[in-house]
C-alpha cells in the first residue's frame, strides 16, 4: 500500500521514524520546535524539548556542537535553515566534517546529517536563495544527496540518518513551499547514496538534472517531444557520490550532454560532469557538452531580476536544441 | 593549596615527561630525524599536567598545538606520540593525524587544525554526555589567543543555556603566537568573559602544580555533578617561541629571565624535596629512568613502519575506498 504525501511531511516523516527506532537520534538547529517551513514541525510534541534542541544562531557553533555530539556516541540531524548560511558554517564543513574519520585513522567516525534549503523563486533576495552544492563538492569525506520527490527524500534521509558517515541533505524550497506531493510507501525503505534514477527514457540526448531542476527539465522534454524530440532526463539524486554508471550508459546512448543546476556556472556541477564526459568519453559525444546553470551574478531583490536569473524549462530547450 | 604525597610525585614524574618529550623534539629536528615543527610549551607544563591531572580516563580532553603537556597528563603514551608525531602506520591515527593528536584509549577525540573551531566540538561531546546521562566531563584547554575566536561565545552561551558538563581550561601564557597578549586583548584577563554568560570563573597561578590541579578539581567536580560549566584561568608563561623555527625575537629577555625563575618544575621539586617524598638522589634516579622511557619510545618509532599508497585511500569513508 502507498500514500500521497508532501515533500515536507516526507522529511518530517522520515525524523520520526528514525527518532522511534533509535533514540540516539535527535533534531538540533534554529528554531527546530516551531519550524519556519515545516519540515521538523511537530516533532517537539512526541519527542520533547531534550531530543528537538533549539540552538542560539551560530551556524559555525551549532554545526561543531552537532559534530561532537556526534564523536560521543548520538545521531544528530542538524538543520542549518538556508544553504547560504552554510558559508557560516564552512569551516566546520570543509575543514574538519569530512575530515575527522580520515586524520583520526578512523577512530572518530561523525555520523552527522545535516538538512539545509536550498533554492531561489521565493522573493527572498541575494542571500536566502542561493544554491550552493558546487561550494561543497571539494571537501573529501563528505555525503551530498538533493532528492527531488517526497519518495526519495524520505528514503535518502533515513538512509542519512543511518549512515556512520557525514551526509548533507539539500532540500529544494520549491518543493517544499510548493508542497509537491508524491507517493510513499507504508512500509519501511531506505534508498541507497549513489543512485540516479531515469525519470524520463529518450534517445536523442541525455539532461543531468538535480533538486527542482528535474521539474523543469521534464518540462522541456514536454516541449520539445512535441517536435520529435525525445529526450533522456537523468534526476542524479546523489551528488556525491554521483551515479557515473548511469550518466555514461545515457551518453552512449544519446551522444549529446546537457548538464542542468540551479547553482552558478562557474566551478559548478555541470563543470564537474562535463570533465568527466570529456576525460572517460570524448569520443561518444556527438556534439560539445551544455550546461545549463545560473549566471555569475547575485540573485536580485526585484522578481524581474530573480526569474532571468533561474534556468528554467526554456534555457533547458535551448541547450538541447544547441546540442542538435 | 596541597595535594597527596603520592599524587604530588606523579604530577612532578609527568611535568618531567613533558619537558623532556618536548627538549628531545628538539633535538630529533636539529639532527634531521623527525619533520613535524615543535610548538613547545616548555614553563607551562603546570598548567597541562595540572588541568589533566583531576580527569578520569572516561572523561575527553581536547588540547592545544602547543606541546604535549596535556596529552600527555591525558594519558596518551609517549610511544604513541612519537609515531604520530613521525607519521608512522601503527600510530593511533595510522599515520594521518601528525601534530594532530588523538587518541580513542584516552579519549582525546582530536586537535582541529583551525584554532578554536574544538570549542563547539567541545561542547557538542558534553551535550552528548548530558542526554545520555554519563559522569563524563569534558575538558577544553585552549590557549588566550585563541579564545578570540568568534565561536568561544556561542560555544560559551550553549554551555551555560545547556547546564553542559564542560570546563573550559584557559591557558594564558602572555603570547599569542608571535604576538605579546597586549597585542590581541584590550584586557589583562580573558576569564571574565564568563560572567557574561553566568558561567562561574576563577584565574589562578599557572606555575604551582598544587594550585593548578586543586583549581581544576573544583572546576570538573562542579560540572560533573551537574552544575554546569566553569571557566579557569591559568596565568603563565611561554618560555618557549611560538614553533621550532621562530627566534622569537620579539620576546623581551628580561621578563622571561624573570619568569624562568618560576619554572613549574624546579618549584615542584623544592616542594617534593621539601617534603622528603623524594631524595636528591631520588629525584635524579626519576629523571633518568623518564629520560629513558622518552628514548626508548623514540627509537622503536624511528624504525616503525611508514604507511604505504594502499593507506592513502582508506578510512575516508565508512565503506571501503574514496568517492571521487
Amino acid at each position: 500500500m502507498s500514500r500521497t504525501i508532501t515533500f515536507s511531511q516526507a522529511l518530517n516523516e522520515a525524523m520520526a521514524e528514525e527518532m522511534r527506532r533509535d533514540p540516539h537520534v535527535f533534531v538540533m538547529g534554529e528554531d527546530v520546535r516551531v519550524s519556519p517551513f515545516g519540515q521538523t514541525a511537530g516533532l517537539v510534541n512526541e519527542f520533547g524539548e531534550e531530543r528537538v534542541v533549539n540552538t542560539p544562531i551560530a551556524e559555525n557553533a551549532i554545526t561543531g556542537a552537532a559534530m561532537g555530539a556526534a564523536m560521543n556516541g548520538l545521531r544528530p540531524v542538524l538543520e542549518l535553515m538556508f544553504m547560504d548560511f552554510t558559508m557560516l558554517a564552512m569551516d566546520q564543513l570543509c575543514n574538519n566534517l569530512g575530515q575527522w574519520r580520515y586524520i583520526t585513522g578512523g577512530q572518530y567516525p561523525i555520523p552527522l546529517t545535516i538538512r539545509t534549503a536550498c533554492g531561489a523563486g521565493m522573493r527572498m533576495g541575494y542571500g536566502h536563495s542561493q544554491c550552493l552544492e558546487s561550494q561543497l563538492i571539494q571537501a573529501p569525506g563528505l555525503i551530498i544527496v538533493e532528492p527531488s520527490t517526497p519518495y526519495d527524500a524520505k528514503g535518502l534521509l533515513k538512509a542519512a540518518i543511518r549512515s556512520d558517515d557525514p551526509v548533507i541533505v539539500v532540500e529544494s524550497k520549491k518543493l517544499i513551499f510548493g508542497a509537491v506531493e508524491g507517493e510513499v510507501p507504508d512500509e519501511e525503505y531506505t534508498l541507497p547514496f549513489g543512485e540516479a534514477v531515469i525519470r524520463k527514457p529518450g534517445k536523442d540526448a541525455t539532461v543531468v538534472a538535480v533538486g527542482f531542476m528535474c521539474y523543469e527539465a521534464l518540462g522541456a522534454a514536454q516541449e520539445l517531444a512535441q517536435e520529435g524530440i525525445d529526450i533522456e532526463v537523468i534526476d542524479l539524486r546523489s551528488i556525491v557520490p554521483m551515479d557515473k554508471e548511469t550518466i555514461f550508459g545515457s551518453v552512449e546512448k544519446t551522444g549529446r550532454l546537457i548538464t542542468v543546476e540551479e547553482g552558478r556556472i562557474r566551478g559548478g556541477l555541470g563543470a564537474e560532469i562535463s570533465a568527466l564526459a570529456v576525460s572517460e568519453y570524448f569520443g561518444l559525444l556527438k556534439a560539445p557538452v551544455q550546461r545549463v546553470a545560473a549566471p555569475m551574478v547575485p540573485i536580485g531583490g526585484s522578481p524581474v531580476l530573480e526569474d532571468l536569473y533561474l534556468p528554467n524549462k526554456d534555457t533547458i530547450v535551448r541547450a538541447v536544441r544547441r546540442t542538435l | 593549596m596541597s595535594v597527596d604525597n603520592a599524587i604530588l610525585k606523579e604530577l612532578y614524574r609527568r611535568m618531567l615527561l613533558v619537558r623532556f618529550m618536548e627538549e628531545t623534539h628538539a633535538r630529533l629536528l636539529q639532527e634531521g630525524k623527525i619533520q613535524l615543527m615543535g610548538h613547545f610549551g616548555t614553563g607551562q607544563e603546570a598548567v597541562a599536567i595540572g588541568v589533566t591531572g583531576p580527569l578520569r580516563n572516561e572523561d575527553i580532553l581536547f588540547g592545544t598545538h602547543r606541546g604535549v603537556g596535556e596529552f600527555i597528563g591525558k594519558g596518551m603514551s609517549p610511544r604513541d606520540i612519537w609515531l604520530e608525531y613521525m607519521g608512522k602506520k601503527d600510530s593511533p591515527c595510522h599515520g594521518k593525524g601528525g601534530l594532530h593528536l588523538c587518541d580513542r584509549k584516552s579519549n582525546i577525540p582530536g586537535l582541529v587544525a583551525t584554532l578554536g573551531s574544538d570549542f563547539s566540538i567541545a561542547v557538542g561531546t558534553a551535550l552528548a554526555s548530558k542526554m545520555q546521562k554519563t559522569p563524563q566531563v569534558t575538558l577544553y584547554f585552549v590557549g588566550e589567543g585563541t579564545c578570540n575566536q568568534a565561536d568561544a561565545h556561542p560555544s560559551m552561551c550553549m554551555a551555560a543555556l545547556w547546564k553542559l558538563p564542560v570546563v573550559f581550561a584557559v591557558c594564558t601564557n602572555q603570547f599569542c603566537e608571535l604576538s605579546y597578549m597586549c597585542d590581541h586583548y584590550p584586557t589583562n584577563d580573558v576569564a571574565p568573559r564568563a560572567a557574561a554568560y553566568d558561567i562561574p570563573f576563577n584565574i589562578v597561578d599557572g606555575q604551582d602544580i598544587e594550585t593548578t590541579y586543586e583549581a581544576t578539581r573544583m572546576a570538573v567536580e562542579h560540572a560533573r555533578n551537574g552544575n554546569g560549566p566553569y571557566l579557569v584561568e591559568y596565568k603563565t608563561f611561554r618560555m618557549a617561541t611560538h614553533f621550532s623555527g621562530d627566534p622569537g625575537t620579539y620576546v623581551n629577555r628580561d621578563e622571561l629571565e624573570e619568569w624562568r625563575k618560576k619554572d613549574p618544575i624546579d618549584l615542584c621539586r623544592k616542594k617534593i624535596l621539601e617534603r622528603g617524598i623524594l631524595s636528591e638522589a631520588e629525584d635524579g634516579g626519576l629523571r633518568e629512568q623518564v629520560q629513558a622511557e622518552v628514548d626508548s619510545a623514540v627509537s622503536a618509532a624511528l624504525v616503525a613502519p611508514d604507511p604505504s599508497v594502499e593507506d592513502l585511500f582508506t578510512e575516508v569513508y565508512s565503506g571501503e575506498g574514496v568517492i571521487a
